[in-house]
């Protein structure tokens, strides 16, 4: 996996085990782990810190709840707790009628762009010997033809489907399928090769 | 052999961005299709690993106190049985034990039994569990407005309707506040927003824990919230 190695994700793992039964330690060391991305993933999608928190809290107390559910064979720990919490952040942003507002700007600024392909994965085999996963994620996903990163983040942050992505960007829907397709097997290979 | 068409459903059910229907004929081929459950898996890695992309931002460190704390409560303790001593002497008559043992049992089963009692009681009344606040207009929201507060203590939960009053001015939002008796400041609830006739019904918590709340406000304050109060209190209701 890219953002957990082998051995992370199986102390992750044994930590929703735990969890599962009922172990409080466990839990505050996998919220120790978990809760920065996650928070930033909330910050992000909801644009106001307080309702950010809350949305934390209930994605939390869900995995308090549903640590028993989880199953390996379908995700990594993290990978279902970003989708959890994704889902979640979602479910308020619904229920309260209100419009995605997307505070924090593209992470296109934030990282070089336009670099080959193997210059990519050479940076980015730099990046993850320090150890900084983020920004090693940022890299890769950043160096994505734009066409594809977009739709990308459209897609995940924003939550648009397929058809509403595909009337904002004025493309034909099976073009946006191919780039968010692309673009997601793309990034699991770069970031599985670096 | 997985065709493009699969391999682009399973991107769009990795995102969550399949309808119902959708979802429900893709996991019907799913189930019959073990390199289309991998990809899926290996597409799910790689939409997590998207979050990755935003900014790092800590969150506060009261906020694990209040989740540790919520998961504290409800945690139900289990109380180990006390560890029979030994007796003294190897001829104390079985029937006393035996009879011990029984009694003891009974008790065990009565009180799960009341346990379980209190517990579906609490689960199909949560009004046992629930004070109401009336919130009253003061100047400058208009005479009309009103709010009432459903607070929950032991989740530490709440959900507020407020009826006529109108949406801020650009640039303001709405805030709710509890007054907790053991806070000096107000403590935040979140940013309240109202619909086009002036309405909303939202469910809320507080972002730090409040035992003893005596009051909630609604203030004006600037877009988004803040985390003290700022602004004019337009609502405030107590018990």
């Amino acid at each position: 996996m890219a953002e957990t190695s082998t051995a992370q994700q199986m102390v992750d793992q044994e930590m929703i085990a735990r969890i599962g039964r009922r172990d409080q330690s466990a839990f505050g060391a996998l919220y120790d782990r978990l809760s920065g991305p996650l928070y930033s993933l909330t910050v992000k999608m909801l644009g106001d810190p307080a309702e950010a928190q809350d949305a934390l809290q209930d994605v939390f107390l869900q995995i308090w709840s549903r640590a028993g559910t989880y199953d390996p064979e379908q995700s990594s720990v993290f990978s279902w707790a970003v989708l959890l919490t994704r889902s979640r952040v979602i479910d308020r942003l619904r229920a309260r009628g209100r419009r995605l507002r997307v505070v924090v700007g593209s992470t296109e600024d934030q990282e070089h762009a336009g670099a080959t392909d193997a210059s990519t994965i050479e940076s980015a085999a730099d990046t993850a010997e320090k150890n900084d996963e983020p920004a090693r994620v940022r890299y890769v996903l950043n160096n994505l033809p734009p066409e594809q990163r977009e739709t990308i983040e459209m897609a995940f942050f924003e939550h648009l489907s397929h058809h509403e992505i595909a009337a904002r960007l004025g493309q034909p829907l099976g073009t946006v399928k191919a780039r968010i397709r692309r673009g997601l097997l793309k990034l699991r290979e770069r970031l599985n090769n670096v | 052999m997985i065709s493009e068409e699969q391999q682009d459903q399973a991107a769009l059910y990795a995102l969550g961005l399949l309808g119902a229907a959708e979802d429900a004929a893709f996991e019907s081929e799913l189930r019959a299709n073990a390199e289309l459950r991998d990809l899926v898996r290996e597409l799910r890695e790689a939409a997590g690993d998207v979050a990755l992309t935003t900014p790092s931002l800590p969150p506060p460190a009261s906020l694990k106190q209040r989740i540790m704390g919520e998961i504290a409560m409800e945690t139900k303790r289990v109380v180990p049985m006390p560890t029979r001593q030994r007796a003294a002497f190897g001829w104390i008559p079985w029937a006393i034990a035996a009879s011990l043992a029984v009694f003891c049992g009974l008790l065990a089963v009565d009180r799960i039994r009341l346990e379980r009692q209190l517990a579906d009681t609490r689960a199909v009344d949560p009004l046992m569990q629930t004070t109401f606040f009336t919130l009253a207009p003061s100047a400058p929201a208009p005479a009309e407005a009103k709010a009432t507060v459903a607070w929950q203590p032991g989740r530490q939960s709440g959900v507020i309707r407020i009826s006529n009053l109108p949406a801020p001015q650009p640039g303001k939002d709405y805030q709710l506040w509890a007054v907790d008796a053991e806070h000096k400041d107000p403590i935040s609830a979140g940013v309240v927003r109202v619909d086009k006739n002036g309405v909303a019904q939202i469910r809320f918590k507080p972002v730090e824990k409040a035992a003893h709340i005596k009051a909630f406000a609604i203030s004006l304050e600037r877009e988004g919230g803040v985390p003290k109060k700022e602004g004019p209190i337009l609502l405030v209701g107590t018990t």
